[in-house]
């Protein structure tokens, strides 16, 4: 059961910091002036925004091999192309952090989004003049700002991955959820399994508030007003 | 125009000539000559929304400018591009490096609060001139006794009151060596005590030698710093000459109105 609580922490662990790097890609993106960019990173947003994790799992971990199959086994042979054809299937747990990370990107990507806008266009503006780059200006100076103004709510995010992350044991991963289910039905002891799950869920999340708090306060700037970032509409 | 006897004295350290600069259909700037003497504190008046501000921005490229070019000891260091043209990897490099020829200081200040007083001072010297960080210390060092402010590098730009901020701010610019100072409104946001604070600041600088740029609503301020003044209406250099000649001839209709609404307005708060 422990092994399981870790599972989900390593779960989390792995995707929670895949999110964030995918998501301030896609609000640079999403920023940027240039169409070519800004629309793809919208549309992604929009779309994982508007589905359910659940699906998205289901579709990556079934439908996506079952084309993978049909183009091997059916299309790419009637047109003349024959390849090897063995069996496409996913490793779970890879696409169970695939899933966790591209879908908390989108989320993050919104809360990047509005933490870099909320920092004044001076700062920019103060770094060029000194003769920085652009690429200095965003990541000397306006990055490290807008981290301060996101923390509370990624590490919001952090906690709701965290419980997410249940989701993925429909596709098998040994997971929190997963393992507490297993093991209560092959001693038919489900409610009791499930209410350990609960307690072990319960301190994992507290454990992610303290880790927020300290960050908080780490990284919190003296005579600064506080800042803050709504939280986009939750999951 | 009158010319000025004061350039004549001078070599020519900068020069703008027929600067035009439009936001979208709206022209701000239609045309801006100005020639500025080594070591002259030019202040630059105007209505509001005059595009004096725009013009200091254009100076280091803060805003691009479409028409016109900008010369630094004779030589071309801007030139306006047609709006919407692309900047090659090149043309920025380029860029970044013009900029170190100016040093700005803004209205609002826009000192990095993530940082403390001296790594303010010390972010340009090392990310920009790659100093090793000992040297940029030293230089650092330096810019803030210069303006007064040493015992308060150790703390955070956001504990320090406006005026001090300011000259945070000034320093910072200073670090970088620049052969130019722009001050946007640098003492719009503060008080007339800190005012005079800033003020002692740039009159030393002044008499130091640096070359300074001052846009300014405060028009004390502008008559004890300027050595020459320009007047900006419509886009264009409509009246220029000495601080006498300015506020004692108010040569246009538009210089007249600013001085006279501003002494309207002295009278105003006097009673």
């Amino acid at each position: 059961m422990l092994r399981a609580a870790g599972a989900t922490l390593l779960l989390t662990a792995a995707s929670m910091p895949l999110a964030v790097v995918f998501g301030l890609a896609l609000a640079a993106m999403r920023i940027s002036h240039r169409r070519m960019l800004s629309w793809p990173a919208a549309t992604y947003i929009e779309v994982i925004r508007g589905t359910p994790l659940l699906v998205q799992l289901f579709v990556v971990y079934y439908t996506l091999p079952q084309l993978g199959n049909y183009l091997q086994t059916d299309l790419l042979p009637r047109i003349g192309v024959c390849l090897e054809t063995n069996p496409l299937t996913w490793n779970n747990w890879a696409v169970g952090i695939f899933c966790l990370s591209a879908n908390y990107a989108a989320y993050e990507a919104e809360i990047l989004r509005a933490g870099l806008q909320a920092i004044d266009p001076g700062q920019r503006e103060a770094a060029l003049s000194l003769g920085m780059s652009e690429r200095q200006a965003f990541f000397i100076i306006v990055l490290p700002q807008a981290f301060r103004v996101v923390v509370p709510p990624i590490i919001n995010d952090l906690i709701a991955m965290l419980k997410d992350s249940c989701l993925v044991s429909v596709i098998g991963v040994p997971e929190l959820l997963f393992k507490a289910n297993g093991i209560g039905k092959a001693r038919a002891t489900v409610a009791q399994m499930l209410t350990v799950a609960a307690a072990l869920y319960l301190t994992l999340s507290l454990g992610g508030y303290a880790l927020g708090r300290l960050l908080e306060k780490r990284l919190s700037i003296r005579g600064a007003p506080e800042l803050h970032v709504d939280q986009p509409h939750g999951h | 125009m009158e010319q000025t006897p004061f350039l004549n004295r001078r070599e020519t350290i900068l020069e703008v000539r027929g600067l035009k600069k439009s936001f979208g259909p709206k022209r701000v700037l239609n045309g801006v000559n100005l020639k500025v003497g080594k070591g002259e504190v030019l202040v630059i008046l105007g209505p509001n929304g005059c595009g004096k501000s725009t013009l200091l921005r254009c100076l280091n490229l803060l805003e691009k400018y479409q028409e016109g070019e900008v010369a630094l000891r004779g030589e071309v260091i801007s030139r306006g591009r047609p709006e919407g043209s692309g900047l090659s990897r090149q043309d920025r490099a380029v860029e970044c490096a013009m900029r170190r020829h100016f040093g700005m200081v803004f209205q609002r200040f826009n000192l990095f609060p993530h940082l403390r007083v001296i790594d303010n001072v010390m972010s340009g010297p090392i990310n920009v001139l790659r100093m090793p960080r000992d040297e940029a210390f030293e230089v650092a060092r330096k810019a803030l006794c210069k303006v007064g402010l040493w015992e308060k590098h150790p703390c955070d730009p956001l504990t320090l009151s406006g005026g001090q901020q300011q000259r945070v701010g000034i320093a910072r610019a200073l670090a970088m060596n620049p052969d130019i100072m722009l001050f946007d409104e640098c003492t719009s946001s503060l008080d007339p005590m800190m005012t005079k604070e800033v003020f002692m600041v740039l009159r030393e600088l002044a008499s130091e030698g640096m070359t300074m740029l001052v846009v300014t609503h405060d028009l004390d301020f502008a008559r004890e710093i300027g050595d020459r003044v320009v007047f900006i209406e419509n886009g264009v250099v409509s009246a220029e000459g000495t601080p006498e000649h300015i506020f004692e001839a108010k040569p246009t209709p538009g210089v007249r109105a600013l001085i006279e609404g501003s002494l309207y307005e002295t009278r105003l708060s006097r009673a």
